[in-house]
């Protein structure tokens, strides 16, 4: 019997081991996140890094104590039962290191939740103000942020305050099943630039997305710009990213939307600030041109 | 070794109850029977019945997953396990299996011959199997598809026009309501008719976690049965409620299933909290290292598991205040959790340790939530779970706490209450195999699909694409959740294959107990007990058994006081328990008679664990009034009638 049960811990303990040991190398990645591309997923990959090793030493802790207790303390000839109970204050020690645990997991976790909402400027290699400026793209200024809950129309004059040289590119991102919908700066209401599945942005620019749904629950997530953020019909999040690298990342959503679910992708495309300007401009000319046919046609048949 | 003789009632002694024979047939005496017993009997197989169900479905979604963009089962069909797969689990399976055991044992823990309010007691499981009937049977007309917890606005008409939505929420909210009418007549019974000297700070911890269940089954149920009300209206009401943009939020049908989910969530880990508090103590013969701290702890995890609804909800457009609050209750989870299982440790520490399978379910139970809670701390963390919530490598969190407290806690319960169920014990050395295998199985699956997250798989998927990097990690989780579904289902079998044909167990109380419900004959008697009795500490039985063994000391009868060894109550006195003799022979002697079937591998072991000389099952009959059959009432009817 105790040579059983202790074949049967020993064999629990090894194949656990082996199943960590085995799977974790098998891809490179490992334990991390992905790989951060902006300051707020910088942020939560670090206290990601810091939760996983407390986590994984409160595992090792509490298993190796029941195990030691397991194996220690099994029935055996001649075995004392020692029926001892908590004296008073037996339990001081558990809950006061508990409690610091939690209080310091607290603070870390308002510090860094903090950080990963401070908005970044725009850096010195992003498309600044003055450059937007120049072809009629304009961001808000940052005034606007926090309470925004009307969304981005950079075609309005903005008065008051002069627009500061680090506005953030405010783009409007509307989910719907199953597809994003991406309304660029500029343009006026309802005739704005806009794409579908794919975000451009500019490198090393502050983007500020006003995230809301038309339809059911999904969720803006792509981890290489930071977490996730729900889009309700209705009500309007703000979220922002500042990619510092050339690349296209995917994202997902995380929120089961019906019968498609899975193809509720999304990629964002980072580029430079010329390739953007660029592109805008393109997109822009595009729509314009495929309005203008839609209205030759509609024309010509209201003509004929 | 001596042949059993007649001493073994003295060495053994027991006072039990006589049952009454039954006047109807066993099927009417179980629909109509208002008996509490035979309602937690009616709960505890159709929840078992029911995790067999969500077993299979989650074998088949796992099926599906097993390669990239595979096409085997289509959208719509995996849609339909995915709604149906949760609200099975956890409303279907896991409330009502720690349902059924509380109104089998709460009443009988605390003394009382039936529960306060019997009818609405039986109205409770009428309730939850009419829900299960209208959830299933949807299933033969037009299935739901909205998803493990319906989340307006896709539950909404608009977008899920099939009646399956409608049975979904109805059948839901039958069951519910049943919960509720359930939490109320067990408030009432441990409120009012604990036996007399049964304070508070002596009431059994599986009790006392189950009143607390029973409180958090109160505060959800309305709270779901609600929100579910609101959905309908919604749906064919012309209601506004969950309408954007017309006056209602889909944010406020979050903030409800949430917080009832909070609560499935705490039900689970107080449930399998309150078992392995009464596991651990009779296997290890020690009491509990503090009864005391371990209630506070279930007190707390209730309250602050209820208030931590909001962690579910980083994402979620709310103030920021709100889900800084929502850490911080999540955050203080860690005291608790952390002294309870301090508790469970230090409870184990000094004790001589009974592997029975029973004892084997409730390790493998803290060493599962223990992983799933620890995870849960760093959930808990805004970053973080603004990176992995709605993951795989959150959901398998979930899993560990779920599966390690719904499915092992749930197994060690019937491990160890399955002999008062049923005077049977449940297969010993297939349950430990089963074990084996879940255990395997659910790490299998939880640490791969932890990796998926990490690199961005969601939940509820039916397809990943290729190339994202996650199709070796879901090939292996997988597999391991075939291993856990092929552990889960043997078990199930062995436990139904036991209650006919498992090994009797020795006696009534075959574990050497310290409460009330094995004072009573297995199976109990309609009535629970002759005699209620008085309490004088928080081992009763322990006082129980020392009386009569002093009395049978000062009883100088005919027969020689050959007393073998001395008695389980020994160990009440804190003079050391004998070990059984035959602990370390390779080839424990099997007693006579006590092993009627010898090819069971575990049978030679239970007769091995035995404290005293065994006998014979149904050999002997009892010698003196007041020391009643110790061990001959394994497999014969308990009693006469009077």
């Amino acid at each position: 019997m105790a040579r059983r049960s202790q074949n049967l811990v020993l064999g629990i303990i090894v194949s656990s081991l082996a199943l960590l040991l085995g799977v974790a190398p098998a891809y490179a990645n490992g334990f991390g996140l992905e790989e951060a591309h902006s300051p707020n997923a910088e942020t939560i990959s670090t206290a990601y890094w810091v939760m996983i090793v407390i986590t994984v030493l409160l595992i090792v802790v509490v298993n190796v104590a029941l195990i030691a207790a397991l194996v220690r303390f099994r029935e055996k000839r001649g075995r004392e039962v020692a029926r001892f109970s908590a004296g008073r204050g037996a339990f001081r020690p558990v809950v006061g290191i508990s409690a610091a645990l939690a209080l310091a997991v607290f603070v870390f976790g308002i510090v860094m939740t903090n950080d990963a909402r401070q908005i970044e400027e725009t850096g010195p290699e992003g498309l600044t103000d003055t450059a937007t400026a120049q072809v009629g793209v304009k961001g808000l200024p940052p005034v606007s942020l926090l309470e925004g809950q009307e969304s981005a129309t950079g075609d309005e004059p903005i008065t008051g305050e002069e627009p500061s040289e680090s506005a953030p590119l405010q783009i409007d991102a509307i989910a719907q099943q199953w597809l994003w919908r991406f309304e660029y700066p500029g343009g006026q209401p309802g005739q704005r630039t806009f794409s579908y599945g794919e975000l451009v942005v500019p490198v090393d620019t502050t983007v500020v997305l006003n995230i809301t749904s038309t339809d059911v629950l999904h969720s803006w997530w792509v981890p290489a710009l930071g977490g996730q953020v729900q889009a309700t019909p209705g009500s309007t999040v703000q979220t922002w990213f500042k990619a510092d690298e050339v690349g296209r990342y995917e994202g997902r959503s995380t929120v089961f939307s019906g019968s498609a679910y899975p193809a509720m992708r999304v990629w964002v495309r980072v580029v430079t600030p010329e390739e953007y300007l660029d592109y805008v401009e393109q997109r822009k000319a595009d729509l314009t041109e495929a309005q203008n046919a839609v209205q030759d046609v509609s024309a010509e048949e209201l003509s004929e | 070794m001596t042949p059993p003789t007649t001493t073994t009632t003295r060495t053994r002694p027991e006072v039990v109850t006589r049952g009454v024979p039954a006047a109807r047939p066993a099927w009417a005496e179980r629909v109509a029977s208002a008996d509490h017993k035979v309602t937690g009997l009616l709960f505890l197989g159709t929840a078992f019945t029911f995790l067999a169900l969500a077993a299979t479905e989650f074998f088949l979604m796992r099926l599906q997953l097993i390669v990239p963009e595979n096409s085997m089962i289509e959208p719509q069909i995996f849609n339909r396990l995915l709604s149906a797969g949760t609200v099975t689990f956890v409303v279907l399976f896991a409330l009502p299996a720690a349902i059924g055991l509380m109104s089998y044992l709460l009443p009988l823990q605390i003394g009382a011959r039936s529960t306060a309010l019997p009818r609405l007691g039986q109205l409770s499981y009428w309730l939850y199997a009419f829900g299960a009937l209208v959830i299933y049977a949807s299933f033969l007309y037009a299935v739901p598809e909205t998803g493990s917890v319906a989340l307006p606005p896709l539950s909404e008409l608009a977008f899920s026009p099939s009646n399956g939505a409608d049975a979904w929420i109805a059948g839901t909210a039958l069951a519910l309501g049943g919960f509720v009418c359930f939490a109320v007549n067990m408030l009432a019974t441990v409120a009012k008719m604990r036996a007399p000297g049964l304070a508070w700070k002596r009431v059994p911890l599986f009790t006392w976690a189950g009143t607390v269940i029973n409180v958090v089954l109160l505060v959800i149920g309305p709270v779901m049965i609600a929100a579910l009300a609101m959905l309908m209206v919604d749906r064919h009401f012309d209601g506004i409620f969950f309408e954007a943009g017309e006056g209602g939020a889909p944010l406020l049908y979050q903030h409800l299933a949430y917080l009832f989910l909070t609560g499935c969530y705490a039900i689970v880990v107080l449930f399998a909290g309150g078992v392995v508090s009464e596991v651990l103590p009779t296997f290890a013969r020690k009491p509990i290292f503090s009864h005391r701290a371990a209630t506070l702890s279930f007190v707390a995890i209730a309250a602050l598991g209820l208030l931590a609804w909001m962690q579910n909800m980083y994402a979620a457009p709310l103030n920021e205040g709100w889900t800084i609050a929502a850490m911080l209750f999540a955050l203080a989870l860690t005291i608790p959790v952390g002294a309870l299982l301090y508790n469970w440790i230090a409870t184990l520490w000094g004790g001589a340790l009974r592997l029975r399978a029973a004892a084997w379910y409730a390790i493998a139970a803290i060493s599962t939530m223990a992983c799933g809670l620890a995870g849960e701390l760093a959930y808990s963390v805004i970053p973080v779970g603004w990176a992995l919530d709605n993951t795989t490598a959150s959901q398998g969190d979930t899993i560990y706490v779920l599966v390690g407290g719904g499915v092992f806690g749930g197994f060690a319960a019937l491990h160890y209450w399955y002999p008062k169920l049923s005077a049977r014990l449940l297969g010993e050395g297939v349950g430990k195999g089963a074990l084996l295998a879940m255990f395997i199985g659910i790490h299998l699956y939880v640490i791969p699909m932890f990796f998926a997250g990490l690199e961005g798989q969601p939940v509820d998927v039916f397809k990943y694409y290729e190339g994202t990097g996650v199709a070796g990690y879901n090939l292996i989780a997988s597999i391991g959740a075939f291993i856990l579904v092929g552990g889960i289902l043997v078990q199930l079998g062995n436990a139904a294959y036991s209650w006919n044909n498992g090994n009797p167990a020795r006696g009534h109380d075959p574990w050497g107990a310290p409460t009330l419900e094995w004072f009573a004959t297995s199976p109990p008697p309609p009535h629970n007990f002759d005699v209620v009795p008085d309490v004088r500490s928080a081992e009763p039985l322990y006082d129980i058994r020392d009386a009569i063994r002093r009395r049978s000391n000062d009883f100088t009868g005919p027969e020689p006081l050959e007393r073998v060894e001395p008695a389980p109550s020994a160990a009440a006195e804190g003079a050391g328990d004998t070990p059984p003799p035959q602990q370390d022979a390779p080839a424990p002697p099997a007693p006579e008679g006590s092993a009627p079937e010898p090819a069971q591998s575990e049978a030679p072991l239970e007769a091995s664990e035995v404290e005293a000389q065994p006998e014979a099952p149904g050999q002997e009959t009892p010698q003196t009034p007041e020391a009643d059959d110790g061990g001959a009432g394994g497999e014969d009817e308990p009693g006469t009638p009077r």
